[in-house]
């Protein structure tokens, strides 16, 4: 070990069994601490979660989505613009979506109808694969339960349920209801030849900008949403709340700044005689600045790593139950899943910095204070 | 502007170096007027401690400011997916004329740091603080680049529009294009390979001799410089090619993403810590007849020299690696 | 051996409470001796040992050591110079409360970062030549006032300084340990160490391995009176 280590080193050691005389103190520190740190965790795992749920979901939708408008209004499409769209180059497959919203006076939710587009869902007529919501909320507890839903005063139409969607994605799918065409245009009094909208498939994504440009003559009226669209809006979306949800942390982190500071410089009288004794035994302003911020470093890193953890534990394995609500939005068929454990550089260096900077910043020259009285003082 | 908790945790290091860089630069006003060591007196005194608190907080702010480079090429690249065809740190760079600036300032005020810590830490090893003068006059020329870094960052920032629709590495690192950019790009790979061994040859010798004799430091902290711009070019030359195992990939940002195995990190940091070392090595060199430091700063400049060589051996040995483990082949 | 001239100390400075502690002091301490600054409380003398220890810079004047001159070093090198030249052994003993005795007599030698395994033998030898070796791992504030003065020497001494400075270290023992007090010192003085000392107990002043009494008053050295 160099010299420099070793002195780190038998600086530490001290610090430790000093830290160790005031438990209490020290110990409500870092749980204040922590819980900044874990509140400030929370909101940035979870919302990096959500994103990243999201993008996972997107990375299946197609890569352009072709709509009506009518009075600026998203309208039923023509079942003859698919094949139009299917003529322009560059395009594998246009393909018309029947999906639509349906309200549950029963629990006063909202579904989504669709009818899949995916081949290997196998449906027929009176058959309907659900979200995990939606028997959740209904109370359908037993295996093949019927879901009976009405549509007006006196009506009840009754679909078999044949399968409930996996918890992968439920973000998206936990009020999905899947049914087959024929029973989409019944249930909703649909014409047999409109759609909702438009997909369209696209073999090389740099040609997106092209080919809106040749449907935007062929279909002047309709609106054009590509999928890096719609993972845009979700980014924004989320980061926005994010960074509002920080904002009000910060809020916390600067209380608890003030709090520090208070901490680091107003010292006990034994403490600031005991700073007096290091000096007048033959510590330099330099070696009891490094002593402190050891002490600090082991206060940051401690609370830092606990409030990680605990914000880790909360939001991939407790499912957020503190701030989910506001961050994925209010609904009453709420998503049931754990998201998928992820946490970058990125993130713990940003967590890092935001929350033991202002600690550092706070505490700096309270140290740098007590540091710096007069090493005779102890002998007046 | 883009409300996201990196871009708050980057505007949070500036606004706090600013502050700290404001405020000593205003002390290193007083000391330029007033500091005198053989005055015993009571402000003599507060000043020699106030020196403590400067050193303290600037060695934080450089640690910040170093964790807050990588974040914001961190970032950038992150962000690429919010702008219209952005693919990487450059896409999002260019969404407005500040986003290459106040990363040039940031790599500026790496640099300016580091080096006034290594002059730090002489200062506090000579009996009578000889350098004392000089490094506050160092602080008041570092503040205005600490605070214009801030003030840059801000702007770009506060100007990130998601709508607009900016030109990523492929459009900008291109030997068609005009700007310095595709001029570096358009260096031919050998030209820029042997430049490349020609300066890290002229780091080896001047290291060498400098360790074994005791002379060229001067020659290698230039040597270091040169090697530094010269590394640079050459990664955007020819280095990046090995690595993207693609003959015309030329980003030195897209190295950085986990696709590449962070590669850039390997390149980046030896270098950049290499050449921080030979900077403040050839600034020691300036001070190295002052009589209270004439027993202790050669033995310095060989160990900043010496830990400079170790880096920049790692950045030539991450080059090799790069070069030989690709499957592209430039020559032959 | 230390040299002082024309040694001026004010307090508070150019404040309206100024005091000047030291005035015009011209001293020379002999080393490989013992001296005493003897005098009524309030004439300087803690102050002025507090300068000879190279603890605070003088207002004015100067103070050699061995023959360069210290009294223009910035605080840190006089930290350093004090560290391992100096070792203190202070009125109230001034041991760091709820640490035990073997890591207080340890914490002068953290800043020069020693090997931990060799400085704890160190420590544990000196407490040993003390008597005082098991009571190592107990908190300080344990120890009677007798061992508390001998922990305080042990701390005083691991960094192996060469002069020792006592500031009236014998001002709450009875006579049976200020005789073990001054049996130490003679120890000290056959390891071939300077003791420079503050008292106004007469039982150190004249005792007969004191070489030298310095005399104060008022800030000023008394020679009214002659040396003992």
């Amino acid at each position: 070990m160099t010299p420099w280590l070793r002195r780190q080193r038998a600086l530490a050691d001290y610090t430790l069994s000093a830290l160790g005389r005031r438990k209490g103190k020290n110990i409500s520190l870092v749980v204040i601490y922590a819980l900044i740190v874990f509140l400030v965790a929370s909101i940035m795992m979870f919302s990096s979660g959500m994103r990243r749920e999201a993008d996972l979901v997107l990375s299946e939708a197609p890569e352009l989505i072709v709509q009506q408008l009518t009075l600026g209004r998203h309208e039923l499409i023509a079942g003859g613009e698919v094949e139009k769209l299917a003529a322009i180059r560059g395009v594998t497959a246009a393909k018309g979506r029947l999906w639509g919203y349906y309200y549950d006076r029963l629990n006063g939710a909202n579904y989504t109808v669709m009818v899949p587009d995916d081949p290997t869902i196998k449906l027929e007529q009176g058959q309907a694969i659900l979200g995990e919501a939606i028997p959740r909320s209904r109370g359908l507890s037993w295996e093949g339960a019927p879901l009976f839903l009405s549509r007006f005063e006196g009506d009840l139409v009754k679909f078999d349920v044949v399968d409930t969607l996996s918890h992968d994605s439920a973000l998206v799918s936990a009020d999905l209801m899947l049914i087959t065409e024929q029973d989409f245009r019944d249930f909703f009094g649909l014409a047999p030849d409109v759609y909702t909208d438009i997909s369209v498939s696209i073999r090389n994504e740099r040609e997106i900008a092209t080919i809106i440009a040749k449907a935007e003559k062929v279909m002047p009226k309709a609106r054009f949403v590509t999928r890096a669209d719609i993972s845009r809006t979700y980014q924004k979306l989320f980061d926005w709340r994010e960074g509002l949800l920080v904002t009000l942390a910060i809020a916390a982190i600067l209380a608890f700044g003030i709090f520090a500071a208070e901490k680091a410089s107003g010292l006990s009288a034994e403490e600031t005689r005991e700073i007096g004794i290091l000096k007048a035994i033959g510590w330099d302003t330099g070696d009891v600045i490094a002593m402190k911020l050891w002490e600090g470093a082991l206060v940051s890193v401690g609370a830092f790593l606990t409030g990680a953890v605990a914000a880790y534990v909360h939001v991939f394995l407790g499912g957020a139950g503190l701030f989910a609500p506001v961050l994925k939005g209010w609904s009453v068929l709420y998503p049931d899943f754990a998201l998928t454990p992820q946490i970058d550089v990125l993130q713990l260096t940003t967590l890092f910095l935001v929350t033991v900077l202002p600690y550092v910043a706070a505490t700096l020259v309270p140290i740098w204070r007590v540091a710096t009285g007069d090493p005779d003082q102890v002998m007046r | 502007m883009i409300f996201q908790t990196p871009i708050m945790a980057l505007l949070l290091v500036s606004g706090l170096a600013g502050l700290v860089a404001l405020w000593s630069a205003w002390f290193g006003l007083r000391v330029l007027r007033r500091w005198n060591l053989a005055d015993g007196s009571r402000e003599q005194l507060e000043m020699e401690r106030q020196t403590h608190l400067i050193s303290t907080l600037f060695g934080f702010v450089m640690l910040a400011e170093a964790l807050a480079l990588l974040l914001f090429v961190y970032n950038a690249d992150r962000m690429a997916n919010l702008f219209v065809g952005a693919m990487c740190a450059v896409g999002t760079l260019n969404v407005n004329e500040y986003g290459f600036p106040a990363l040039y300032l940031k790599v500026a005020t790496f640099f300016a740091a580091a080096v006034w810590l290594i002059v730090d830490r002489a200062d506090r090893a000579g009996r009578d603080y000889p350098l004392t003068r000089v490094k506050y006059a160092g602080i008041i020329l570092l503040a205005p680049l600490i605070l214009a870094g801030g003030a840059v960052e801000l702007t770009y920032f506060a100007g990130l529009e998601t709508d607009v629709i900016t030109s990523c590495c492929s459009k900008l690192f291109t030997p068609a294009n005009e700007g310095l950019s595709s001029e570096v790009t358009g260096l031919p790979p050998a030209l820029a390979l042997w430049l490349l061994g020609g300066s890290g040859l002229a780091v080896a010798l001047s290291g060498a001799a400098s360790l074994w004799w005791g002379r060229g430091q001067m020659l290698f902290a230039v040597s270091g410089v040169v090697l530094f711009f010269v590394a640079l070019a050459a990664i955007i030359s020819i280095i990046s090619l090995y690595v993207y195992d693609h003959p015309n990939h030329h980003c030195p940002f897209c190295l950085l993403q986990p696709e590449h195995g962070y590669y850039g990190y390997v390149l980046y940091l030896p270098l950049f810590f290499g050449t921080a070392l030979a900077l403040g090595a050839g600034v020691l060199q300036v001070f190295v007849g002052r009589p209270s430091l004439r027993d202790i700063l050669p033995a310095r400049i060989r160990k900043l020299i010496g830990l400079s060589m170790v880096a920049f051996g790692l950045f030539g040995l991450a080059t090799i690696w790069a070069i030989v483990s690709s499957q592209l082949i430039v020559f032959g | 051996m230390i040299t002082l001239s024309a040694v001026t100390k004010l307090y508070n400075e150019g404040r309206p409470n100024q005091m000047a502690a030291l005035d015009g002091i011209d001293l020379t301490v002999p080393g490989d001796a013992v001296t005493v600054l003897t005098g009524p409380s309030g004439s300087g003398k803690t102050t002025l040992l507090s300068l000879i220890g190279c603890m605070a810079r003088p207002t004015s004047g100067r103070v050699h050591l061995n023959g360069d001159m210290v009294s223009g070093l910035p605080e840190s090198f006089l930290t350093g110079l004090r560290r391992t030249t100096f070792g203190f052994v202070f009125q109230r003993f001034n041991l760091v409360r709820g640490l035990s005795v073997i890591e207080n007599v340890r914490l002068p030698a953290v800043p020069l970062g020693p090997d931990h395994v060799e400085l704890t033998e160190r420590a544990m030898a000196r407490l040993e030549h003390l008597g005082l070796a098991d009571k190592a791992d107990i908190p300080v504030e344990y120890l009677s006032g007798g061992e508390t003065q001998r922990a305080a020497i042990a701390r005083a001494l691991i960094n192996d300084a060469p002069i020792l400075i006592a500031d009236e270290p014998t001002a709450n023992l009875d006579t049976v340990l200020v005789n073990r007090f001054l049996d130490i010192v003679a120890d000290l003085r056959a390891e071939g160490r300077t003791v420079i000392m503050t008292s106004h107990d007469p039982r150190i002043f004249t005792a007969s391995l004191v070489d030298n009494v310095v005399r104060m008053v008022d800030g000023r050295l008394d020679t009214e009176e002659a040396p003992a």
